[in-house]
């Protein structure tokens, strides 16, 4: 019986680790499995973590990152900045590559998808820092990127690339007699 | 019996560490991998809906926002696993590269190499070998998602 007893303490341990909203200011998203998080870490670049692919400077910006969390070596993956634009988060931790970080956000967990130890990115900043940023830089980033994309309306629908695509495929991808058979029904 | 029991718990929980171990090694094994090209924050977080509808045709459009948005693309395989794609083809852009633009919605099927840590699947695509373009026709079910993916032309 007592081993059995330890045996449980040992699986509560990973349930009890998951636990990060201390001291956690993130806003809530209303989405089904969000856990606030605020945790420190470090800024790594996968790759160079697990395949030993190492180029400078994480990449310089051409990659995904993920913070190493410093509690538990735990890798969490950010796939969402703050910004309700599409956006990844991979530009936000950039310029914190290598570094000792504090971030908050939103942990997303859903067991029935395969969900675990990904993240929304809303807030980071350098260990021993009382300065926040917030993640939320990257559609200046994108409008720097796209001068010629200047205009009106969200970035996702001036975007070069993606309307090359949606002129190429179509908005389903199927191309444009699909396209224009569903349209004809979508707009009625 | 009870003795038994608590023995087989026991090396059961320390198999598991054991096995969590293991995977902060990250060991790759070699793979090969066939899975539609999604955007994972839609998949994982159900902002736009359940995940039947954030897949194949009805979400084809949102998939390419996310891609050049830079949020993580997956492969989603029939079984439900999901391959957070770091490399494909030789390029590392995973933060809104061309490559991985260019395959959105695609069902593809990919050699390479696979890492596991922390619950989560990395995919290194040595090679895609099959691209069988978007073989879920989900709009028939969920016109499109989200709702405002295409503008009204009035």
């Amino acid at each position: 019986m007592r081993q059995v007893a330890f045996a449980m303490a040992l699986l509560a341990v990973p349930a009890a680790a998951q636990d990060f909203s201390d001291g956690s200011e993130a806003r809530e998203w209303g989405l089904y499995g969000e856990s606030k998080a605020r945790f420190a870490a470090t800024v790594v670049d996968p790759l160079c973590e697990l395949a030993g692919d190492c180029p400078d400077n994480c990449g310089d910006g051409r990659r995904q990152l993920a913070l190493l969390r410093t509690e538990d070596d735990v890798m969490v993956l950010p796939l969402k900045n703050a910004q309700p634009v599409f956006s990844g988060a991979a530009n936000e931790l950039a310029p914190f590559c290598g570094q000792a970080v504090e971030v908050d956000g939103l942990l997303i967990t859903d067991e029935d998808l395969g969900a675990r130890n990904v993240y929304l990115l809303q807030k980071i900043r350098a260990a021993g820092s009382d300065e926040w940023v917030a993640a939320n830089k990257w559609t200046k980033d994108w409008a720097e990127a796209n001068p010629d994309a200047a205009g009106e309306g969200p970035w996702f629908r001036r975007d070069p690339r993606v309307l090359a695509e949606i002129e190429k495929e179509g908005w389903l991808g199927l191309g444009a007699e699909a396209d224009a058979d569903f349209l004809e029904e979508w707009f009625r | 019996m009870k003795q038994r029991t608590g023995a087989v718990l026991l090396a059961g929980v320390m198999g598991g560490l054991a096995w969590g171990g293991a995977a902060a090694a990250a060991e790759g094994e070699r793979v090969t991998v066939t899975g539609e090209a999604i955007d994972t924050w839609c998949y994982y977080s159900g902002v736009m809906g359940g995940p039947e509808a954030v897949v194949g045709s009805a979400h084809h459009t949102c998939a390419l926002w996310c891609s050049a948005g830079g949020i993580p693309v997956g492969l989603l395989a029939d079984d439900g696993t999901v391959y957070m794609v770091l490399k494909i083809a030789g390029d590392d852009t995973a933060n809104g590269g061309d490559t991985q633009l260019r395959i959105a919605s695609h069902e593809i099927t990919a050699e390479g190499m696979l890492y596991r840590r922390d619950g989560i699947n990395y995919l290194v695509v040595e090679q895609v070998v099959a691209d069988a373009d978007i073989v879920r026709l989900t709009h028939e079910d969920f016109g499109v998602v989200p709702g405002f993916a295409i503008p009204d032309p009035q």
